[in-house]
């Protein structure tokens, strides 16, 4: 790692450029055009954001309290949980703990930092991981190995029995730093009793792991407060799924990133809940309107986009899209299976319900909404299996009338990378034209942006998707 | 003696099974040290375990899989392709790590493709990745519907009494191989690493019955046996699946003797014993599932840390290869927490990453073992 790159926090260095960013929409418009030649390697990226209104500057101010929050934790005296994005955080912010998620910490260092995060990716495996490893976790997780961010508590992860790679990560840094570490382990099957027993058992075993690590034990009132908090936002999200359906599709397609940064960040929170609010009033206009959530108002082409986004410099795949007139109806990281969501369809046994007579109502919900995270719910079975990646993919596509179907994910990937081609080749078979892009979603250096585009613009020429269509 | 267990080891169809197909007896395949195989045994069946024995394309592997996955269910999905696995009646996969758990689909859908290479027996079976109380509930359930499963299809009854005798039968050859395992790791090194390799790998292809008299002979030959480590660095083999004897004699070639290893093909599979006393399917899933050995199962880092050092130790070695297939995160990235502790006890260690199957990365592996070689020496 250079030595100018030790010089500051990673988590530091984006919580002043965020708050910074954050603080400067509270100021005139002059003000704010000021900042923006003092932030050169974020401008695009905070203008691809900004540029949505309202829920832009509160996804902003969400980010810097969530990053303020990392950075103050040691000093306020709270605990802070290494953790990943596929695992719900109410249950941390019912204990008062700190997540400090990896994933959407490298998804800000790949759109502010200059260099994005090929530094603390590459540290990794100077710290002893392989150069294959998922690049999402590195990303972030390379800073807090080499001592540049506050150093984590203790660790939890759910990804086990969901993605070998994402477990490896946190496993990694558990003996790396030498902290304690807790694994929610999932079986293949989503639903039936045993996986559901085996759901609530794992979870009763992390509430008593955090009752050890904070010493103190669940406070009630807050946890009722945080579910509150979730079943509002549960409600929020099925809306905000259901107005996706209608053609054009009035969801600015960046929204989709909002709402699932925000949730795996703030999820359970008020910040989150008003976010999700301001979003819906765009939408809601939009729908009223006939409009599309593109740039132009137009909309060319319907994208699912299966697995996860593209992140790195600038935020250029969601104003591509923009641009294009292309709608981002979701990917995996947008659905979260929450009671009411319009793709759950006649599966009610898929999907997680709030509910709070009692506390073991409330841990129960939680460990299903946990068990119902993005990747945790669909890749944890054969992808051909029901409510598994392909069952939810055909889902999707059918509900949301989408003219394809684009794969990214990154190297690290085993678990999709061991299934995507029969994957894609039964959703062609079904009549739904898919696209692989070998790309690392995190990390440039291995496909470029450019060479990106030019397949996703290749495979909607010779598909002929949205072909001399507006709407 | 070794030799006919080298044959054994060195093709995928040896004499053994070829007699056993032969006398109408089925073969369940499965490719991971978490299955216990004395379900299958109990059942009057081989178990066999599945490896990529001389594959020599991957056209039909990479068909399906996609290009960033370990090369080892590739060359079994190859060789399963091109009907080599013919002679297999079930298949049990498990979720022993990502790239193996989706040879599930990836079999299936090359059926689709070449029609009859998908065994008429095939599950998924699931292995948590934790030892809780509740996890052991789990896999002792998930054990008893995979022996409901087999009775069924076969049409057969696995008794607790057949249960308990395969148990007996594994732990007396895993005896066997543990006193091998002192033969090889004392001072006098009676076996050479690559024969050691050979002798397990036979046992995965072969009668149990079978094995264990040519083990029971074996070990009284190796007791009088000549010492082989003289003038030779030991060494200690760790990290993801590896069944090629030829890397075994490209590090022995180069002046070492490979004296202990935590191989899931070598000593991993024999480092413990099934309790005989307790109710069999229980003690199937304790002794299989508290097996944290790999690094499948997360968060136990440090028994496998210490595992390493008391068998360094024992053993004597001069320095650990930690080797990995490439694409196995789980392995290669522990092998890099491997390497920083036991460098930091004094322990010399070199990384190796490689592909699974025959060498064809000889000249490379022989100038890094030269290398290592010369760092120790």
């Amino acid at each position: 790692m250079k030595r100018e790159t030790r010089e500051y926090n990673y988590d530091w260095m984006m919580w002043t450029i965020v708050e910074n960013a954050a603080a400067a929409f509270d100021g005139s418009r002059k003000e704010y055009e000021t900042l923006l030649r003092f932030i050169p390697n974020f401008r695009d990226s905070l203008d691809a954001i900004v540029r949505q209104g309202e829920p832009g500057v509160l996804l902003i101010k969400l980010m810097a309290k969530y990053l303020r929050n990392c950075i103050n934790a040691p000093r306020q005296g709270k605990k802070t949980a290494l953790t990943t994005f596929c695992f719900a955080p109410p249950v941390l912010y019912a204990f008062d703990v700190v997540p400090v998620v990896l994933e959407p910490m490298t998804v800000m260092g790949t759109f502010i930092l200059q260099r994005g995060t090929a530094e603390y990716l590459d540290y990794c495996c100077e710290a002893g991981f392989t150069e294959t490893s998922c690049s999402s976790q590195r990303g972030a997780l390379g800073a807090y190995l080499a001592g540049l961010a506050v150093r984590p508590d203790f660790i939890i992860c759910d990804s086990p029995g969901i993605c070998d790679t994402n477990a490896n990560s946190y496993s990694f840094a558990s003996a790396y730093l030498g902290i304690p570490f807790y694994q929610l382990n999932y079986p293949s099957t989503l639903t039936g009793s045993r996986a559901t027993d085996y759901h609530r058992q794992d979870f009763r075993g992390l509430v008593a792991f955090l009752e050890e690590q904070t010493g103190t034990a669940l406070d009630i009132e807050r946890f009722r407060q945080v579910i509150a908090e979730m079943r509002k936002q549960s409600v929020l999200i099925s809306e905000f799924n259901e107005l996706q359906r209608i053609v054009p599709s009035p969801v600015p397609g960046i929204f989709n990133l909002f709402l699932y940064s925000g949730n795996f960040l703030m999820g359970g929170t008020e910040d989150f809940t008003s976010l999700l609010e301001s979003m819906l009033k765009t939408v809601r206009q939009n729908a009223a309107q006939g409009r599309a959530g593109t740039l132009s108002g137009r909309e060319r082409a319907r994208g699912f986009f299966s697995y996860i986004d593209h992140y790195t410099t600038d935020l250029r795949f969601w104003s591509f899209l923009e641009r294009h007139d292309i709608s981002h109806l979701g990917c995996i990281l947008s659905t979260f299976w929450q009671e009411n969501a319009p793709y759950s369809g006649d599966r009610p046994d898929s999907v997680y319900r709030v509910k709070d007579a009692d506390l073991d109502d409330m841990i129960d919900s939680l460990a299903l909404q946990v068990s119902r995270m993005p990747m945790v719910k669909s890749i944890r079975g054969p992808y051909d299996a029901p409510d598994m990646w392909l069952d939810d993919t055909l889902t999707m596509t059918r509900l949301l009338r989408t003219d394809f179907v684009a794969y990214f994910g990154t190297i690290g990937c085993r678990n999709t990378w061991g299934m995507v081609k029969p994957y894609a080749r039964d959703l062609e078979r079904e009549g739904m034209p898919t696209l692989i892009l070998y790309a690392d979603a995190f990390d440039d250096r291995v496909q470029s942006w450019e060479a990106v585009i030019d397949r996703i613009q290749e495979f909607l020429a010779l598909r002929r998707i949205g072909a001399g269509r507006t709407a | 003696m070794i030799g006919k267990l080298k044959e054994a080891a060195s093709t995928l169809s040896n004499p053994y099974l070829k007699k056993w197909k032969e006398a109408g007896k089925a073969v369940i395949g499965y490719p991971c040290t978490f299955v216990p195989e004395e379900i299958i045994h109990a059942a009057g069946m081989l178990p066999y375990r599945l490896r990529g024995v001389g594959t020599t394309s991957l056209s039909i592997g990479d068909t399906y899989f996609g290009p960033v996955i370990c090369s080892f269910p590739k060359c079994v999905l190859q060789l399963a392709g091109q009907e080599s696995y013919r002679f297999l009646d079930g298949v049990i996969i498990t979720n022993g790590c990502d790239s193996m758990r989706r040879l599930d689909e990836c079999w299936r859908k090359a059926e689709e493709d070449i029609a009859g290479i998908l065994p008429g027996y095939f599950r998924y079976f699931g292995v948590p990745h934790k030892t809780a109380s509740y996890s052991f509930d789990w896999f002792e359930q998930e054990i008893r519907e995979l022996i409901r499963s087999i009775e069924e299809h076969f049409g057969l009854q696995i008794t607790d009494s057949a249960l308990r005798k395969s148990i007996r039968l594994y732990n007396s050859s895993r005896r066997l191989l543990q006193r091998i395992d002192e033969l090889r790791s004392g001072p006098e090194v009676r076996i050479s690493g690559q024969d050691a390799l050979a002798v397990v790998l036979a046992g995965s292809s072969m009668p149990r019955e079978r094995y264990t008299s040519i083990l029971e002979g074996l070990v009284k030959s190796l007791e009088s046996a000549p010492g082989r480590a003289e003038g030779k660095n030991r060494l200690m083999l760790v990290g993801s699946a590896s069944d090629d004897l030829d890397f075994i004699r490209l590090i022995e070639d180069s002046g070492a003797i490979v004296v202990a290893d935590t191989l899931c093909f070598g000593a991993r599979s024999y480092s413990d014993l099934t309790d005989e006393k307790d109710d069999p399917v229980s003690a199937l899933s304790r002794r299989y599932l508290s097996n944290s050995l790999c690094p499948r199962m997360f968060g136990y880092y440090r028994n496998r840390l210490s595992h390493i050092l008391d068998k360094a130790k024992k053993a004597r070695v001069d320095g650990v290869i930690l080797q990995n297939i490439r694409f196995c995160d789980l392995h290669g990235s522990e092998n890099g927490i491997f390497e920083r502790d036991l460098e930091r006890r004094g322990i010399p260690c070199m990384r190796m990453e490689r592909e699974y199957g025959p060498l064809v990365e000889t000249g490379r592996i022989r100038m890094r073992l030269d290398a290592f070689m010369e760092r120790i020496s």
